[in-house]
């Protein structure tokens, strides 16, 4: 019987209804997107390093793990001392550019004989390696967003490159420059950000890291396995307090409209309260009434908003195709836990407030 | 036999705004089990604020209220929620039903609330008496005056309470309504000896009554 009192409610204040289910939506949508978009690009960004093939890492002492972070350069001769640790099958300096006109690109600045003997070498859906200074690799995905083909310029870095060849992606960056040209661009000489190292089995990377740590021992030396468990929000930072400030705007945006809602319905159904308690209805059974309406509107809310994170995502990779967005089930049942949780603080006020309306003063309500 | 409403002295004082208002000023009457009373008084003589008393809507300022036993001057806000839940029955001038819910939720919901449970054989025989079988899909708002009152009478009925009060409930019904729902409240006193309080300013509405308490400034000026 409440629960027809409930939905009755519902439906006769559609307007009300669709609104404040909305507001519940873009919060679930809102929390899903923003985790998603952030672990989708951080694990994508894992994945593409992953990708390249190498079984460890080797950066200046001091670099982020991230690679995003990492600019400071070190001495290539440092790859021919790897070179000659045993196990090691090659070793690829690569230096890390940024782009931030028009837009925020990395460039990987690679020497392509030991890039190619690290990473297996590209796949090329057009095109090949580079033939000049300024000739540039794009891989498939920049080349969908940036409608590229082969022999067309983009302008990155204040200079226009000429792409050479578009290749699959998943091998480190979206776009790969000659390490003279990068080291021209930064102005450095015989420098590299990162070393990759392969191992002839990948077995020996605990032995070689180890060797290398040995060697060099104030750099830092990260096998590759170590490196995807660390790519985890925990250990970005500002990652978490992003994700936190994010689900505050979000909890607050639904709580603040359940609040409203709730409040301005106690108001609207004043009279229709102090029916409920003329009847004998106590002040539980009337919290209750308001909290599970609140709580049905959430739920509807919540599935609306798994729906609007789908369509969004696919709207946003549909224009962004460089982008990745995770939707996971355990994000979707934290947001619907976070939207319910702010549906049910937003109508605690209102919902005990309507309990303790007088029921003669609510009788008369006009 | 005990009196089913007995009140001595009966005060309350409502505070509007800085003013204290006495609406009732000592009010001492018996009400025995089975009598349809009939409360007549011009507005403001606090016959409203006595119903809503021994409803248990609200508590008196000073005084005893005893009804069935019960003293609500002892009783806390919950403890005469729940004796209304299952002792009172209310029915009001502008019928009061549940705008969203049909005829018959507005009737079952009484039950729900009751806690026993949903009742059909008491369901069916309140709705077939007050002949309202043929308006129980119908929202308030499609029924007239008189079958809104009617479902109203249902809904205070169903879950048989020992004491029915009634706030003018002819109060908002043409003539011909108003003799019907007044017949059916005289139907219900003398065929199942409903006890019956019955608040109204209609002289016609108060002659179906046992008996007709007189009200003026809070007090009772005759009985």
């Amino acid at each position: 019987m409440v629960n027809k009192l409930i939905v009755s409610n519902i439906l006769h204040r559609p307007i009300r209804t669709a609104v404040s289910a909305l507001a519940v939506a873009i919060e679930v949508a809102m929390v899903m997107l923003f985790v998603g978009l952030a672990n989708g690009m951080l694990h994508d960004s894992a994945r593409r390093v992953e990708g390249v093939g190498a079984d460890i890492m080797v950066q200046p002492p001091g670099a982020s793990f991230f690679l995003a972070f990492s600019q400071a350069p070190m001495p290539i001769k440092i790859g021919d001392r790897l070179k000659d640790i045993p196990h090691v099958l090659a070793v690829a300096p690569t230096l890390v550019l940024f782009n931030s006109v028009k837009g925020l690109d990395m460039i990987w600045g690679i020497d392509m004989p030991t890039f190619n003997r690290v990473s297996e070498g590209f796949v090329y859906h057009d095109g090949g390696p580079f033939l000049n200074s300024y000739d540039i690799l794009v891989d498939d995905w920049y080349a969908k967003a940036r409608h590229l083909r082969i022999g067309q310029t983009i302008s990155l870095l204040n200079h226009d490159f000429r792409v050479s060849g578009i290749v699959e992606h998943g091998k480190g960056a979206r776009l790969f420059i000659s390490l003279n040209t990068a080291e021209d661009l930064l102005q450095v000489q015989e420098k590299a950000s990162i070393f990759f190292v392969k191992c002839t089995d990948p077995g020996y990377a605990d032995d070689v890291s180890e060797a290398i740590r040995q060697l060099l021992p104030k750099y830092q030396v990260l096998p590759v396995k170590e490196y995807m468990s660390m790519m985890t929000s925990n250990n970005l930072p500002g990652f978490n307090a992003f994700f936190t400030v994010i689900i505050a705007i979000a909890v607050g945006i639904g709580f603040m409209v359940i609040f409203l809602s709730m409040y301005t319905t106690i108001t609207e159904r004043t009279r229709e309260i102090g029916i409920l308690k003329s009847l004998g209805a106590s002040k539980g059974y009337i919290i209750a009434v308001i909290l599970r309406e609140a709580g049905l509107l959430s739920v509807v809310g919540i599935l609306v908003g798994y729906g609007l994170a789908a369509l969004a995502r696919k709207a946003i990779l549909g224009a962004y195709p460089t982008l990745s967005i995770e939707l996971t089930v355990e994000w979707a049942l934290y947001a619907a836990l976070l939207a319910l949780a702010g549906s049910m603080l937003g109508a605690s006020y209102p919902a005990l407030r309507a309990a303790q309306l007088d029921p003669v003063d609510a009788l008369a309500y006009e | 036999m005990e009196p089913i409403i007995v009140t001595r002295d009966l005060k309350k004082v409502y505070r509007l705004g800085k003013v204290d208002v006495q609406a009732l000023r000592g009010v001492d009457c018996i009400v025995q089990e089975g009598e349809l009373v009939a409360v007549v008084g011009p507005s403001g003589c606090g016959k409203s604020t006595l119903l809503h008393i021994l409803g248990g809507l609200t508590g008196p300022t000073s005084g005893h209220v005893l009804v069935d036993g019960n003293d609500f001057s002892k009783m806390t806000d919950a403890d005469r929620t729940r004796f209304r839940r299952h002792t009172i029955g209310f029915v009001f001038q502008r019928f009061n039903l549940l705008p969203t819910l049909t005829a018959r939720d507005n009737v079952a919901i009484a039950q729900h609330i009751q806690g026993d449970g949903f009742n059909p054989h008491r369901f069916q025989a309140v709705v077939e008496m007050l002949g309202i079988q043929n308006k129980l899909d119908h929202r308030p708002y499609a029924l007239s005056g008189g079958e809104q009152q009617r479902v109203a009478i249902a809904r205070a009925v169903v879950c048989e309470p020992k004491i029915l009060l009634a706030d003018e409930p002819t109060g908002n019904l043409d003539t011909e309504n108003s003799q019907a729902v007044l017949s059916m409240l005289r139907d219900l006193n003398r065929g199942f000896g409903q006890t019956i309080l019955m608040i109204t300013h209609n002289p016609e509405a108060a002659a179906v009554a046992d008996r007709i308490i007189h009200m003026r400034d809070g007090h009772i000026i005759s009985d």
